[in-house]
């Protein structure tokens, strides 16, 4: 196995996101691609490091730690750019996307990366639950991406500044139809995944004892009440302008980011019990026996 | 070779006289080729005729006979009955290798109002066309006119003189009703008044997919004729505020004095619209919308000036790129000037060649009848050898005579030649 580590797809998501600035200023041609090399090349070591480090385990990326769980998130986010990048290389994505999955790759950094050891049981049902929150945190920062996009665009528009033709963003009209979709798409994702969490630690009393004093299952849960009502709302009420929806969506797709990473920090930080984090390995090893 | 290019054009030349020269119809351009076969009849001709320009191109072979200016000049007075003195100084003409220039400016939209427009390509070609029909073409022209399409084609693909819309009208659907809109066909577009912007702003959408179009005007009867042309419909006036709700795509070219729509009546219009886009384009001047409706949630108001500055710059982006384009346009004109040239000469070349190869091989022949023993390898040697020979004494003098009709076709050099070899005969 190649020795990858995190520096070296951080470094080319690095080089790739200066690039995309750069063309703000300069509109060379190949600066675009150069990008989506950069992007390429560190999307290859992040796809290495994921497999090199399940192999080690002998787990799943998504169940071994919460290192690897942000590290699959930002994996999915640089594939969904690079695709829609080879898709149009006008579209100016990368300087929404950047920062998102750079927030990702350096949060890694901060949790744990020790690996789990407490998956002997119930494993399919683990495996679930952590896929689908996984698609609908995806889901939702998709959400995030286009929200941003549709903002950049309607300020664009209404300022009438569409000077640089260099770069280019999708129309309004396309960002709010994918916008409401991810929303739509994202519930079920995480309802589902929700549901699993509640019956794995139906599974196991100790479990669903800890549960309750979780604070990543806390603010997951908060988060998908809030995503729930905005599913509710885009369904069932009046036909909402498009500027605020995108303003929803990136308040909730940034409060998503932010609980999921800023609570896993903090329980690492803290060494706050979690079933989450370094803490859970803590309390729930002697249940694992 | 002679080749003339005498033309009046946008830049130099009124439109009042412009379109009494113009060949307006096929017609009128079939009886101008005649005529110019009559007048010219060892020329070959093309007439470019379009809205911004008249140029006529002639071009023969031969030294012996030059048409002039003044020639051409009457011609188009006599055609046209249009007395030579209300615009022989209009008139602009360019001989040999500036002619070559002048079309290859043209063709590359150089020359044009709106600079990297690429309607004149399709103009040209299509005179060119024209000029085959009628049989006005021979390789003269031929060469000149392919050259100057692989001109246009390599400005086009090697600058950036074709980016980004200059027209208002193209700006504001290409530039902003696009991203606004992904797709056009289930938008409702209003038009209010009926001026010559709105209609070309018509066209555009309608390239776009639009189906459907309403048009309201004060005056009735040009709102049918506008609904009509479209395959739109006509409403009252009365009912605009109804429309103003409907509507997706509003263009306004009303004309009147000050605006006719403030943000407080445009708000109550779209009560029931709400979460749906209005991109409003105001092509009036005064402007028809007040600002303050621009500030409304999902509208989008451009008025004139605020497009025109988006033209503006690509103007000036494009006009960046000018140098590079005539960079090309003369290593282009040199090439095809020193190809022509190398033609005038290639007949005395030609000749050469044949004589010494011809002397060659009945000095051969002979040589061979006399060694019969020779086997068909040697002689075969022997042929190759006397060849090279051949080939490498010609060599210097023609090269020579190639490096010379760089600069223009050498006569002193094609006459020396002739003379010293006796090419005449």
């Amino acid at each position: 196995m190649p020795n990858v580590n995190l520096s070296c797809f951080l470094l080319s998501y690095l080089v790739a996101f200066g690039l995309d600035v750069a063309r703000l200023r300069s509109k060379l041609a190949w600066s675009r691609w150069v990008a989506i090399l950069f992007g390429g090349a560190g999307l290859l070591a992040h796809t290495l490091y994921l497999l090199l480090r399940s192999s080690q385990s002998q787990l799943p990326p998504l169940l071994s730690s919460a290192h690897d769980w942000l590290l699959v998130l930002a994996w999915l986010a640089v594939l969904t750019h690079l695709f829609v990048s080879l898709l149009d290389a006008t579209i100016a994505s990368g300087l929404v996307v950047w920062p998102i999955v750079l927030a990702l790759v350096g949060a890694s950094y901060l949790v744990t990366s020790s690996q789990s050891q407490v998956l002997d049981f119930h494993r399919g049902w683990k495996m679930l639950h952590a896929a689908m929150l996984v698609l609908g945190t995806a889901t939702i920062l998709l959400g995030l991406v286009l929200s941003l996009l549709y903002l950049w665009q309607h300020r664009r528009l209404k300022g009438g500044q569409m000077r640089n033709s260099g770069l280019t963003l999708p129309s309004l009209e396309r960002l709010e139809r994918f916008n409401r979709w991810s929303i739509l798409v994202s519930v079920p994702f995480l309802t589902f995944g929700v549901a699993t969490g509640v019956l794995l630690s139906f599974l196991n009393d100790d479990d669903a004892r800890l549960a309750w004093a979780d604070p990543v299952v806390l603010g997951g849960s908060v988060m998908w009440l809030l995503m729930c009502g905005l599913f509710a709302w885009l369904l069932t009420g009046q036909r909402t302008p498009g500027r605020q929806v995108a303003w929803l969506t990136a308040w909730s797709g940034g409060f998503l980011l932010f609980m999921m990473v800023g609570l896993q920090v903090l329980t690492e930080v803290t060494r706050m019990p979690s079933l989450h984090g370094t803490g859970a390995k803590q309390q729930v090893r002697p249940m694992a026996k | 070779m002679n080749l003339l290019a005498l033309y009046c054009t946008h830049q130099t030349t009124p439109l009042a006289i412009r379109e009494r020269l113009a060949f307006a119809s096929r017609e009128q351009l079939a009886k101008a080729y005649a005529e110019l076969r009559r007048r010219c009849p060892e020329s070959e001709a093309v007439i470019l005729s379009t809205c911004n320009r008249v140029e006529l191109y002639l071009a023969q072979p031969g030294d012996d006979t030059e048409y002039t200016r003044q020639q051409l000049a009457q011609f188009l007075s006599e055609f046209h009955a249009v007395p030579l003195d209300e615009f022989v100084g209009e008139l602009r003409a360019d001989s040999g290798s500036e002619a070559v220039r002048h079309l290859f400016e043209v063709i590359s939209s150089l020359d044009s109002m709106v600079l990297g427009e690429p309607q004149i390509v399709n103009q040209v070609k299509e005179a060119y066309r024209a000029a085959e029909e009628h049989g006005a073409c021979g390789p003269l022209v031929h060469s000149l006119f392919q050259g100057a399409i692989h001109v246009s084609g390599r400005v086009r693909t090697e600058t950036k003189l074709s980016e980004g819309r200059v027209s208002i009208a193209s700006v504001a659907v290409g530039d902003f009703a696009k991203s606004i809109f992904d797709h056009f066909e289930d938008k409702l577009v209003l038009i209010i008044g009926a001026g010559e912007m709105a209609e070309e702003t018509l066209r555009y959408l309608k390239d776009e997919g639009v189906r459907e179009i309403v048009v309201i005007n004060r005056n009735p009867e040009r709102a049918e004729r506008l609904a009509r042309e479209w395959n739109g419909r006509a409403e009252p006036w009365t009912d605009l505020d109804h429309w103003l709700g409907q509507a997706d795509v509003i263009v306004s070219t009303t004309g009147a004095d000050r605006p006719i729509i403030d943000a407080a009546r445009f708000r109550k219009a779209r009560a029931a619209a709400v979460g749906r886009t209005a991109f409003i384009l105001d092509l009036g001047a005064p402007r028809d919308f007040e600002p303050a409706v621009g500030n409304l949630d999902d509208v989008f108001l451009y008025d004139i000036d605020s497009l025109r500055r988006t033209c503006d710059e690509h103007r000036h982006a494009r006009s960046r790129e000018i140098e590079t384009a005539r960079k090309i346009i003369a290593e282009e004109q040199s090439e095809f000037m020193a190809e022509f040239h190398r033609r005038a000469s290639g007949d005395v070349v030609s000749r050469l060649m044949q004589d010494w190869h011809g002397v060659s091989k009945s000095e051969l022949d002979r040589l061979f009848a006399k060694q019969p023993h020779l086997t068909a390898q040697d002689r075969e040697a022997i042929e190759r050898t006397v060849e090279r020979i051949v080939n490498k004494l010609l060599h210097p003098p023609l090269e020579t005579l190639k490096h010379e009709s760089r600069d223009g076709a050498p006569h002193g050099l094609i006459d020396a030649l002739k003379r010293l070899f006796r090419l005449d005969g």
